[in-house]
């Protein structure tokens, strides 16, 4: 189980660093999808079962999704991105940052003594009483969130008319 | 290490999740990148609120919470794709470079 | 009991009732009247709240919990509550979306269902940001006030628009992830993040957070609410954003969504962690630099809605400054700046839309001698002006007044004297503002301008009068803030 665990969270931080540093929107967008993936494996060994179900299917599927069909209406060759971006020297220090980053994390950590200690585990059948009957003030606020996203297709994404 | 738990492993790589984001979305010319930037620090986000659920033993409340956050970071996304369509269509490209017309 | 929870529930049910008859009758007899519709649901919110004040106050009631829809469920928590902060903001809030449907009338011409479908989930979402119970819940609707206002400003699609969007987008979205951070940790560190468990297990009366984890929470949920009100240095966003929406959405960004989005999740974690001395020291650092850095920067501005946007920086400091005493004459300093800034930012902002409906331009450069051409407008920005800088018996003097005499009582002469101090830069800019647009000679290009004429006059007209009037009858408020004990 912990072998699951540190391997998941491995390939999480590496697939991400993949995404960030990758120089073509689509293996971006595929890298983001395989941590995505990773991320709903290490939720379900933590016990979340229904987030990691709803992570794999909207953070996997829908988003890669919307980016690659962004990336298609803005029809980009691929050789235009390294001559036109210049990503390439811009993201030059992100390894080293990262690095030097994780570095100084491990040393705080050290230097902190920060340890958390988890709490006895509680059975997680009652997601379902939680979710519909506490949290009904969330459930409100996605709805009018999904319509926002309804009329923001509607009005952004609809081609122009009168310009034609 | 006994200090080493895979609490402690969680946070670190976190911390270093939301790095890599806010550094992406700032240093980044490419619009849909950014896009990318903001995704990656709202899994280390998701991964934060997991832990603290598995820290407090109140897993469900957790659930809920990042049930929320996922929906919340669609919508986003769509929002954003949107605009940058918008903006695709009137310079020609995704150079974030292009936008100096507002000065001062 | 009835009336009072029906009249509390309409907050939510009237511009969700809105949107329903918006989009299932026909689009053509919803385009002629889209201005009578959200004009009732703004009537009908500026009337719910007054009645909710009157009717609270009848009964001696400080809070009134609700939920919505009661029978579906059974929870021993209730999810909304009115508290009188509540409900001045839920005011402001009802007056500023009148006016901006005022002006809409005239200058939205085209894709009015999608103005008024999205001017509905703006106010439904800041109606339930100022009324929710629970931390979390604020984030959500914090959420839908942010991607309404995204995509409000970014709707017309010109290059302008697009590019304020773009780059509120961009930052807005950095400041909700370090909101959300910090919200993780304060789950990590207690069990739940309902206001009253918060109140309970938080450390009350203490000068220090506990934990590592706290402060570290502390931190991140403050810069995320700085960047959201456009405190300086994270105000990069804001003149770009209100510059190139157009007008009728700059009047609900700049006159209320900067507030409620920035200004009460602030309140909010002053109110959870009051106490912490490091919140205080950081909340007057920041308003001071606010008040000083928007001042001058709004002074060598020549758009004439930049440099309202800049000024807007400015008055963000004052309502920070108020907000840093940590006492209750702060709050209701802080309130009473929130609601008077309402008033005169809308109409500033009312006048930029009199002007670029008539004059056809807003380059402070290429206008001037507007006096005699548009005397109504005139006449309403001097008493903006007045209000802003802070001259008896407006408005703005009373909510200045307040401010200074807070910072004095709680023992900041020095922050009072310099607040006093800067009114000198907003007198400044302002009188720049005059003298190039309504002074001075008239260009030739602009020898035919008229008086604007419609509904941007009446609003004109009616703004102002709100200013001068409560401005005369602020002592009665007083008077009654002190007979009840608050102040």
């Amino acid at each position: 189980m912990n072998t699951i665990l540190s391997i998941s969270l491995a390939c999480l931080l590496v697939f991400c660093i993949l995404s960030i540093m990758s120089h073509s929107l689509l293996k971006s967008a595929i890298f983001l999808a395989l941590a995505s993936a990773m991320l709903g494996v290490l939720m379900y060994m933590m016990g979340a079962v229904w987030a990691a179900v709803i992570e794999v299917s909207a953070c996997s599927g829908l988003v890669t999704v919307i980016f690659i069909s962004a990336i298609s209406l803005s029809n980009i060759k691929k050789d235009d991105i390294h001559k036109q971006y210049e990503d390439e020297k811009r993201m030059r220090w992100f390894p080293i940052t990262m690095i030097v980053g994780g570095i100084l994390l491990i040393v705080i950590a050290l230097a902190k003594d920060f340890t958390l200690t988890s709490a006895l585990q509680q059975t997680t059948d009652h997601f379902k009483e939680v979710f519909w009957n506490t949290r009904q003030v969330d459930i409100m606020g996605q709805i009018v969130t999904i319509l926002i996203g309804g009329i923001a297709v509607f009005v952004l994404f609809r081609e122009e008319q009168e310009n034609k | 290490m006994e200090l080493f738990t895979w609490e402690t492993n969680m946070l670190i790589v976190g911390f270093l999740m939301i790095l890599a984001g806010c550094y992406c979305m700032i240093r980044t010319y490419h619009m849909l990148k950014i896009i990318i930037g903001v995704e990656v620090a709202m899994k280390a986000v998701t991964m934060f609120l997991i832990l603290a659920g598995r820290i407090n033993g109140n897993m469900d409340l957790s659930q809920a919470f990042v049930v929320t956050v996922i929906v919340i970071e669609v919508i986003v996304a769509v929002v954003f794709a949107g605009v940058t369509i918008g903006l695709y269509k009137k310079y020609g490209n995704m150079d974030i470079r292009n936008l100096t017309q507002l000065k001062g | 009991m009835n009336v009072l929870k029906y009249a509390a529930e309409t907050f939510l049910f009237v511009p969700f009732a809105a949107i329903v008859i918006n989009n299932v009758f026909s689009k053509k007899m919803m385009e002629k009247c889209f201005h009578l519709l959200t004009g009732a649901v703004a009537l009908s919110q500026i009337f719910a709240t007054l009645f909710c004040i009157y009717s609270m106050d009848a009964r001696g009631m400080s809070r009134f919990e609700f939920f919505m829809l009661e029978e579906l469920y059974e929870n021993d928590r209730e999810f909304f509550c009115l508290t009188p902060v509540t409900l001045i903001f839920l005011l402001c809030i009802g007056i500023v979306a009148f006016v901006s449907v005022m002006v809409a009338k005239k200058t939205i011409d085209a894709k009015k269902t999608s103005y008024v479908n999205l001017l509905m989930t703006l106010i439904i979402g800041m109606n339930g940001m100022v009324m929710v119970n629970d931390f979390f819940s604020l984030y959500v609707f914090l959420d839908v006030v942010g991607l309404s206002s995204f995509v409000l400003i970014a709707m017309f699609r010109s290059r302008k628009s697009l590019e304020g969007s773009i780059k509120y987008i961009i930052i807005s979205e950095l400041a909700t992830i370090f909101i959300l951070t910090g919200l993780a940790f304060l789950f990590m560190q207690t069990g739940s993040l309902d206001y009253m468990d918060l109140n309970s297990s938080l450390l009350q009366n203490s000068s220090e957070p506990q934990t590592m984890l706290l402060s570290l929470s502390l931190i991140l949920i403050l810069s995320g609410f700085f960047v959201k009100a456009g405190a300086v240095p994270f105000h990069s966003w804001l003149p770009d954003a209100h510059q190139s929406a157009d007008t009728s959405i700059s009047i609900l960004l700049s006159g209320i969504v900067i507030k409620i989005a920035g200004i009460y999740g602030i309140y909010v974690l002053t109110d959870l962690f009051s106490g912490v001395k490091a919140i205080q020291t950081a909340l007057a650092a920041i308003g001071i630099l606010s008040i000083v850095a928007g001042a001058l920067l709004a002074l060598c501005q020549s758009h004439f809605k930049r440099m309202i946007a800049y000024s807007s920086v400015s008055q963000m400091g004052y309502i920070l400054l108020a907000l840093s005493t940590g006492t209750t004459l702060g709050v209701v300093a802080a309130v009473a700046h929130v609601f008077s800034h309402a008033l005169f930012k809308s109409t500033l902002f009312v006048n930029a839309a009199a002007i670029h409906e008539q004059a056809g331009t807003l380059e402070m450069d290429e206008m001037g001698g507007l006096e005699h051409r548009m005397p109504v407008t005139s006449f309403s920005s001097v008493i903006a002006f007045l209000s802003t800088a802070g001259i008896p018996p407006l408005t703005g003097f009373w909510s200045k007044l307040l401010i200074i005499l807070a910072l004095w009582t709680a023992g900041n002469p020095v922050l009072a004297g310099v607040a006093l101090c800067a009114s000198i830069f907003t007198s400044a800019y302002f009188l720049r503002m005059q003298k190039k647009v309504f002074f001075g000679k008239t260009p030739e290009h602009l020898a035919s301008v008229r008086e604007v004429s419609g509904s941007i006059k009446i609003i004109e007209i009616i703004l102002t009068a709100i200013t001068t009037l409560i401005g005369i009858l602020f002592p009665l408020v007083l008077i009654f803030l002190q007979s009840r004990g608050i102040l």
